[in-house]
């Protein structure tokens, strides 16, 4: 029998390599970029001397580093559970992973030979125009690296696409649209499909949006004349970045769906509320966010700032219709307490905490206050650190679950704690700095901000140490995992 | 995808397809890269001066002019000075006037070589229908260009007008309200009467630079 | 300009497109063998539209005849026929990739031909560009609603397991 670890979810050889190489990658980028971010923190809290030129090299590695890593493991994880319902290939997730490395070796070429520091957003006009700082070269090879990093994602979302109107007619009947209003739910229709779908859509018009942006900038960067509009140009940057980021917990979110049921051994049904909100947020991105980027070119204040509070409040409907189904589903069960089941619910507390600071930014921006301070940082690696990343380590440790079945290791304890507690004094810290107006993306604070960096420095280092210890003991359960895949012998 | 048709032959087909989709890359990558001189001219306009960089073409000498004085004169007659010749038309009211506010201010800057007579200024018309030696000198008066440095001129025939947009690169198209759309650039011709640089509108410091560094050498 | 790019071109891609039947079926099967997934087909007319897409081409096709004998001759048979000849046999992942390079390219046109402060080509206005960029702004917005409801609400027979895989959908 087999609760934790169903039949249809085993691997075979070959996928398994393929998902060996996400994991482990993402788990050994995700060390790197965390010892980046660590420098950073120190070089503010003048614990360290690093001159202003390589703090924003390593901010540039660091940003564009986390978010594509976390996009790679959060892939990981709707493929996996993806493909129990419709037929996925390998071979398509294979290539992804391949043109991810080809994109990330670019990037680091051109940040550190080529010195290229124009943040991971790279902002319109910044990354040709750097005065002096760096060549065109090497601004036009980072978004290249993005581009081809962008194309094995779409190569991704297409195949799942694929498989989706394969089983379902159309990416309607995948989202569950049918069942809007009429109709009983099919209580079976499985909540991965739902959330696949909605990524997909949401993605496609993302790299849409960002292949369409980068071409231009190369262009620009070719014929300077040709001066783009930089709102709109900034706008569309915009809305690839955020999307691209926000996506990543929308597929690690999967890992929820699938895994907590197993672990209260509680079914977790699909309800009519379930497809509202995904289409609810589905149809915000889709519509509400093109239709402000395309109605006008100069667009005025109020439509940038609406666009800003509907980027943050497109994930609300899902984060409630989730949030709601957990604690509903984890109240009075009889909850297993192993290590995936605590990093979900770490999970969902992170989700739930860095809504209320962008929410907090989102209806003070209008006036200037938190914007552009380290509260905005506080705000995404809340949900990131404490919520993203949990999520892909609960699926990780479920992976390798057949060692750790029977009860939670010391040390795995003690990583779990480490990380909890380093992280949440982390973000405190970027918050704190926010509070007191502290700016972000300064390679230089003032003695008065540096108890901030230091502290939350000392922070980082517990967060690299506990991640070291899930690093060590997934890669290490990965390996010992079969290759083959017979059923496992579940716990209970 | 799954295509079962031609089942025997996959493999090579899939072989056959990757070397035939890399070759037809390298050769349209490097078509392309010929059809714009190296992925530098996208456009007629710059491709014009990447090849006036490359090869300075002689500017059509003997085509008869008349100025604004009823002067007859060809470009022969200018050799032996570095000569600044812009394309207008005297009705324009729009990109002509900058080119004419351009020369004008260029005629004050380069005041001194142009009394040494080492520089000429030259506007030539392309409106052989309407444009007379009378008009050109009251466009002339409009900017002030009243001296000797700045002279503007109408070809006499059609053909020799064909001639020198031909070899400058002009391209002029009647719209419907009677004027020309056309493109404007400021050209620079060398003593020997070849066409060396072409410089935008605006690019008055460029120009100077340029001719200041030329007759320094 | 606009009549170039939007009437001429399109029309002269149709002709390509109605040439298919003309060709022996010996020679279709013999292409096909080199065209695994349509992918040779498509990657040649990508690549000569991108060609005709350069504003000098444009230019030099509305000045010397020899290139618009080229443009004539070309697009009819390097973009319209390898494009109607391998769609058959582009799967769902090789037209996707397609179709979403081919919305962009419409975006990207239409904005550049909006922002550019010069004209692009020598032989039409400016205000004949940026109408030509609005234009292409709205055709590559009504391609993308257009696929994005075929997805969402569309019918897709050859995806569907019953009916035979690979078949044109
Ligand atoms: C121990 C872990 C981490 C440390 C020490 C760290 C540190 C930092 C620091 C110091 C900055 C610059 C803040 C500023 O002054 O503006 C930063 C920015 C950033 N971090 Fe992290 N970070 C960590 C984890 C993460 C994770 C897990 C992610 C995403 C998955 C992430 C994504 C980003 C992004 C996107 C930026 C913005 C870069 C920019 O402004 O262009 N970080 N991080
Ligand atoms: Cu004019």
């Amino acid at each position: 029998m087999s609760i934790l670890y169903p039949q249809n979810e085993m691997l075979e050889s070959r996928e398994r390599m393929v998902l060996n190489l996400y994991l482990v990658t993402s788990l050994v980028l995700f060390l790197v970029m965390m010892v980046l971010g660590l420098l950073m923190r120190l070089a503010q809290g003048a614990w360290m001397d690093m001159s202003p030129t390589l703090f924003y090299q390593v901010m540039t590695a660091h940003g564009a580093g986390m978010v594509g890593t976390a996009a790679l493991a959060s892939s990981a994880v709707m493929w996996f559970f993806l493909r129990k319902y419709v037929p996925l290939k390998t071979s398509i997730f294979l290539a992804n992973y391949v043109l991810f490395m080809i994109g990330a070796v670019l990037l680091l070429v051109a940040i550190f030979i080529g010195k290229f520091a124009g943040a991971w957003t790279f902002l319109y006009p910044l990354p040709v125009q750097s005065l002096g700082v760096w060549s065109v070269g090497s601004a036009v090879l980072f978004m290249v690296g993005f581009l081809i990093i962008g194309v094995g994602f779409l190569l991704f979302y297409l195949d799942a696409m694929r498989g989706v109107i394969r089983v379902y007619g159309n990416l309607g009947r995948g989202l569950g649209l049918q069942w809007l209003f009429s109709g009983t739910v099919d209580p079976d229709h499985p909540k991965t499909v739902v959330a696949s779908t909605m990524v997909i859509i949401v993605n496609s018009l993302g790299i849409l949006g960002g292949a369409v942006v980068i071409v231009m900038s190369l262009i620009n960067a070719y014929d300077p004349e040709i001066a783009l509009n930089a709102l709109f140009a900034k706008n569309l940057i915009y809305f690839f970045g955020h999307v691209f980021i926000n996506i990543t917990i929308y597929m690690a979110v999967i890992g929820v769906y699938e895994l907590l049921p197993r672990y209260t051994g509680r079914r977790w049904g699909m309800s009519r509320p379930f497809l509202w909100a995904w289409a609810a947020s589905t149809l915000m991105v889709m519509i509400v966010y093109p239709h402000h980027l395309l109605m006008d070119f100069a667009m005025p204040r109020w439509m940038a700032v609406t666009g800003q509070v509907i980027s943050y409040t497109s994930g609300l409907p899902v984060f409630t219709v989730t949030a709601y189904g957990a604690l509903t589903n984890i109240h009075r069960s009889r909850m297993r307490w192993r290590i995936p089941a605590m990093l979900l619910i770490l999970s969902m507390f992170g989700w739930a905490a860095g809504i209320v600071p962008a929410i907090i930014d989102a209806t003070i921006s209008v006036n200037h206050v938190m914007h552009n301070t380290l509260w905005v940082p506080g705000h995404f690696h809340f949900y990131l650190l404490l919520g993203v990343l949990p999520m892909q380590f609960a699926f990780m440790y479920h992976l390798i679950g057949r060692d750790t079945d029977r009860s939670v290791s010391r040390s795995d304890r003690l990583g779990f704690w480490m990380y909890l507690s380093g992280g949440l004094a982390f973000v405190f810290m970027f918050l704190a700095g926010g509070h007191a107006s502290v700016p972000r993306r300064w390679a230089t604070h003032f003695p008065g901000w540096q108890v901030y960096d230091q502290v939350a420095s000392l922070s980082a280092a517990l967060v690299i140490v506990a991640l070291s210890l899930f690093t060590v003991r997934i890669c290490l359960g990965l390996m010992h995992t079969p290759s083959s895949a017979e059923p496992a012998p579940a716990g209970d | 995808m799954m295509t079962t048709s031609d089942h025997m032959s996959a493999p090579t087909a899939v072989l056959r397809t990757v070397v035939l989709t890399v070759g037809l890359l390298l050769v349209g990558v490097a078509g392309l890269g010929v059809a714009t001189d190296g992925f530098h001219a996208f456009t007629t306009e710059t491709a014009r001066r990447v090849a006036v960089h490359r090869n300075p073409p002689a500017v059509p000498a003997t085509v008869p002019l008349v100025n604004q004085d009823g002067v007859h004169f060809t470009l022969a007659d200018l050799q032996g000075k570095w000569v600044l010749v812009d394309f207008v038309y005297t009705r324009c009211m729009t990109i002509c006037t900058v080119l004419g506010a351009d020369f004008a201010q260029l005629e004050r800057e380069l005041a001194e070589p142009i009394a040494q007579d080492r520089i000429q200024l030259l506007s030539i018309s392309f409106d052989l229908a309407r444009d007379t030696p009378a008009e050109l000198a009251s466009y002339l008066t409009r900017f002030r260009g009243a001296g000797p440095g700045w002279q503007a001129a109408i070809p006499l025939t059609d053909d020799g007008l064909a001639r020198l947009e031909d070899a400058f690169g002009i391209t002029v198209i009647p719209d419907k309200m009677g004027g020309y759309t056309h493109n404007a650039a400021i050209h620079l011709v060398d003593p020997t009467g070849r066409l060396v640089d072409i410089f935008d509108l605006g690019q008055r410091d460029q120009v100077r630079a340029a001719l200041q560094r030329e007759l320094a050498s | 300009m606009t009549a170039q790019m939007l009437v001429q071109i399109p029309l002269l891609l149709m002709a390509g497109i109605l040439l298919v039947p003309v060709i022996p079926t010996r020679l279709r099967a013999r292409a096909a063998r080199w065209d695994q997934g349509g992918v040779s087909g498509l990657v040649l007319a990508t690549l000569a539209m991108a060609f005709w897409m350069l504003p000098r081409s444009l230019d030099a096709s509305t000045t010397d005849p020899l290139v618009a004998l080229a443009k004539f001759l070309t697009v009819p048979l390097l973009i319209g026929l390898p494009l109607a000849f391998s769609w058959p046999r582009a799967g769902f992942i090789v037209r996707g990739v397609f179709l979403t390079e081919f919305v962009a390219t419409f975006f990207r046109l239409g904005w550049l031909y909006r922002v550019s402060p010069i004209r692009l080509c020598n032989n039409y206005g400016l205000g004949d560009q940026q109408r030509l960029g609005n234009y292409m702004l709205w055709i590559g917005g009504g391609l993308l609603a257009w696929l994005a409801l075929k997805l969402l609400a569309g019918n897709f027979k050859s995806l569907s397991p019953s009916s035979s895989p690979g078949a044109p959908g």
